[in-house]
């Protein structure tokens, strides 16, 4: 029977194409944090392209898009990770700057004696750079696990340390100079690509394969989805913060390197404003600050969605104050957005079981609304 | 009960029930120790310099210790405060009158709370992490201040407020020592604070929500309600500060405050308010600030460069929310085997 088989086949063939599209859906519907991201970034470009073609589009401009994202969205990466165990990394500018200034000294201080040796040795004078990230990295981990401090107080206080110790070693002043391979590595492009850009597609990546397809990822979400349930299925979470916050400093110094890179000067006080933006990349990102979930894919699309949105805003001439203005509003209207969204389908569940729990949650909303009728005069 | 048990209650009733007497301890011994070291500091001018740069922190730091009872973290208050008084200021200079000390702190005061009320109505109706909110709150109060209020900086204030800035409680010529008269609105503010924690039922109910929200609601404290009043009150009283910021200082910038928000976050912290709520005083508050203002003013003395301020307030706040920490791990430690048996 040639046709019933045919038929059969071709139901197979239909009900496999259903499942493959219904899993692509399922993806979208999961990774919310990128699938808003792609909209919100597709939103802003085309905006900023249509109202200033001229200089928005301009592929001087896109390629500094490309160029100031790098260093952003490495410590929002850095921060997303933090925020995966539950926890914040304040001090990370501080980091980053630490590592600038280490950079900058120790090149100076060699250039004074020998500038041939000085440029050989560019590369050992970075790694100690990194080096004095990861150390920052270790101290906060140290007062995070060890001792038991929690994370926003400890690195608030390490942020403090380190921007005092920053401001008394530069004295307050800018130093200028770094290896020139450095400078020569942030002009260089690659098909017309910033190879900054490809550095922080690569650290992005990497850090993505950390989170999704490592035990060391699986633990970090697990110890930030819940940290009892972590421990009694075995795993230590000294051993889980230590590994996150030498990372986060790792790509803290990293970001400092970046600073020099872009710009061969460093500063105690460079990069102030970044602690704050860097939360809000990470929380637009989708990382849910409470902890146990975060996409890294989503922090890229958020970096380059207020990259694009600063660098619109310059271009049809609105100030950086607008700007801040902006940012506040697009981090407010994505999280209302999302908890109501997460409500009303709180209100559709269909098991019994859940519908109990949903029915008593619904109670406990009636009464806040109540309560706000009574709150309103 | 033996002595040892006797020393112990001793001991932790000195401590207090958020380590106000440890921190009180550590401020008399800084002092004897710098009275020994540099017989310039024991003096009535150390004294009222140390009061006088107190004040601003002060008022700022019992505002954000209103939300940190409440389990929250604030970081837009400095905004705020700068905010209100700035505005208050440009009106009254733009429009050409003087409304009067009474009239520039209403003006204030009103501003400050409808900017509280955007954060509490977001943060209660929403139920949204209260640092990233106020982050978000804190570059659109700056940006709308700048961009649409002003961005100069008037040099010229309204008479009442110009004469206030030079009015002192207290006047030593011979020894160039001025207490300013603004210590007066500061201590009974502090006051009243510490009689609404303690004595009303919204105070209780801060520390209620702060400590279980859950809880507190069930316990039938109105949670939203309160939430948005008490941020509403805390813009209220960062106007405060933004307005005794500008009369000290006999200008008004509004560059101002903004930036100091961690500064005082860790004073708060450092008075032994619990950063996950529930736990706070106004006295350990007011010690915390007294005690990062003095020890900036030792350094000062001691030929410290000032550059070290920002590394020793940090250091200060490791080793003191590491005391706490440590002993809150070995006292959940001790709950499980030891407390059974001496029960």
């Amino acid at each position: 029977m040639p046709i019933r088989t045919q038929q059969s086949t071709a139901a197979q063939l239909n009900t496999r194409v259903d499942n493959t599209v219904r899993t692509w859906i399922s993806h979208i519907h999961v990774d919310r944090g990128i699938g808003r991201m792609l909209v919100l970034l597709v939103i802003a470009f085309a905006l900023f392209a249509i109202m200033n073609p001229r200089v928005f589009m301009n592929p001087l401009n896109l390629q500094n898009i490309m160029v100031s994202a790098p260093e952003i969205g490495i410590l929002a990466i850095a921060m997303t990770l933090a925020m995966l165990t539950g926890g914040i990394d304040l001090s990370l500018v501080s980091i980053a700057n630490l590592t600038a200034i280490t950079i900058s000294t120790l090149y100076t201080g060699v250039v004074a004696n020998d500038p041939a040796l000085a440029e050989s040795l560019g590369g050992l004078i970075v790694l100690v750079g990194i080096a004095v990230g990861v150390l920052g990295g270790l101290i906060n981990a140290f007062l995070i696990s060890t001792v038991g401090i929690t994370p926003i107080l400890a690195t608030l206080a390490t942020m403090q340390i380190f921007n005092g110790i920053a401001i008394v070693w530069t004295g307050g002043k800018t130093l200028y100079g770094a290896p020139q391979a450095l400078s020569g590595v942030g002009k260089a492009t690659v098909a017309g690509i910033p190879v900054l850009f490809l550095l922080f597609i690569v650290v992005a990546i990497v850090i993505g394969l950390l989170v999704n397809r490592t035990p060391f990822g699986r633990k970090t979400q697990l110890q930030g989805a819940n940290p009892a349930a972590a421990r009694f299925s075995g795993i230590r979470s000294a051993s889980v913060l230590y590994g996150t916050y030498l990372t986060t400093g790792l790509l803290g110094g990293l970001a400092g390197v970046l600073f020099v890179t872009r710009n061969p000067t460093a500063s105690a006080d460079y990069g102030t404003s970044y602690v704050l933006l860097v939360i809000v990349i990470a929380v637009l990102g989708g990382t849910n600050p409470m902890g146990g979930f975060a996409t890294v894919t989503g922090v890229v699309l958020a970096t380059l969605v207020l990259q694009v949105v600063q660098s619109g805003f310059n271009a049809i001439r609105l100030s950086s104050y607008e700007y801040s203005i902006a940012q506040g509003v697009i981090l407010i209207g994505v999280m209302v957005f999302d908890q109501l969204r997460f409500r009303r389908r709180t209100r559709y569940v269909a098991s019994t079981q859940t519908r109990n729990i949903a029915s008593m949650s619904n109670v406990g909303d009636d009464a806040d609304e109540s309560a706000d009728k009574v709150g309103s005069p | 009960m033996t002595l040892g048990n006797r020393m112990k209650t001793l001991a932790s009733r000195l401590s207090g029930a958020n380590n106000e007497g440890v921190l009180a301890i550590i401020i008399v011994v800084l002092v004897i120790v710098m009275s020994l070291m540099s017989p310039s500091f024991f003096t009535v001018h150390t004294l009222f310099s140390i009061m006088r740069s107190a004040l601003v922190p002060g008022v700022l730091a019992i505002a954000v210790l209103l939300v940190i009872i409440s389990g929250g973290i604030d970081v837009s208050f400095a905004a705020i405060a700068i905010f209100a008084a700035y505005t208050t200021v440009h009106f009254a200079h733009q429009g050409q009158f003087d409304p009067g000390i009474i009239g520039v702190l209403i003006i204030a005061c009103v501003i400050g709370a409808m900017l509280g009320l955007v954060n509490g109505a977001v943060i209660a109706r929403f139920r949204l992490p209260t640092l990233i909110v106020t982050l978000a709150t804190q570059g659109i109060f700056r940006g709308i201040l700048l961009v649409y209020v002003g961005s100069r900086y008037i040099a010229q204030l309204p008479d009442s407020m110009a004469s206030l800035s030079t009015a002192n409680l207290i006047a030593i010529e011979s020894s160039r020592s001025y207490l300013p008269l603004l210590i007066v609105p500061v201590a009974v503010l502090v006051l009243l604070v510490a009689w609404m924690l303690r004595r009303t039922m919204f105070g209780r109910g801060i520390y209620a929500i702060g400590g279980d929200t859950e809880a507190a609601r069930r316990a039938g404290f109105p949670v939203v309600r309160f939430q948005i009043v008490l941020y509403m009150l805390v813009g209220a009283i960062a106007a405060i500060g933004g307005l005794i910021h500008v009369i000290l200082n006999r200008n008004a910038n509004p560059q101002d405050i903004v930036g100091t928000e961690l500064d005082v976050i860790a004073a708060v912290v450092l008075g032994g308010a619990s950063i996950f709520g529930g736990r706070g005083s106004v006295l350990g508050t007011v010690l915390g600030v007294v005690l990062v203002q003095l020890i900036n003013n030792s350094l000062l003395l001691m030929g410290v460069p000032t550059a070290w301020q920002r590394a020793a307030v940090g250091l200060l706040l490791v080793v003191g929310v590491g005391i706490q920490a440590l002993s809150a791990r070995r006292a959940s430690r001790r709950t499980f085997v030891l407390d059974t048996v001496e029960a």
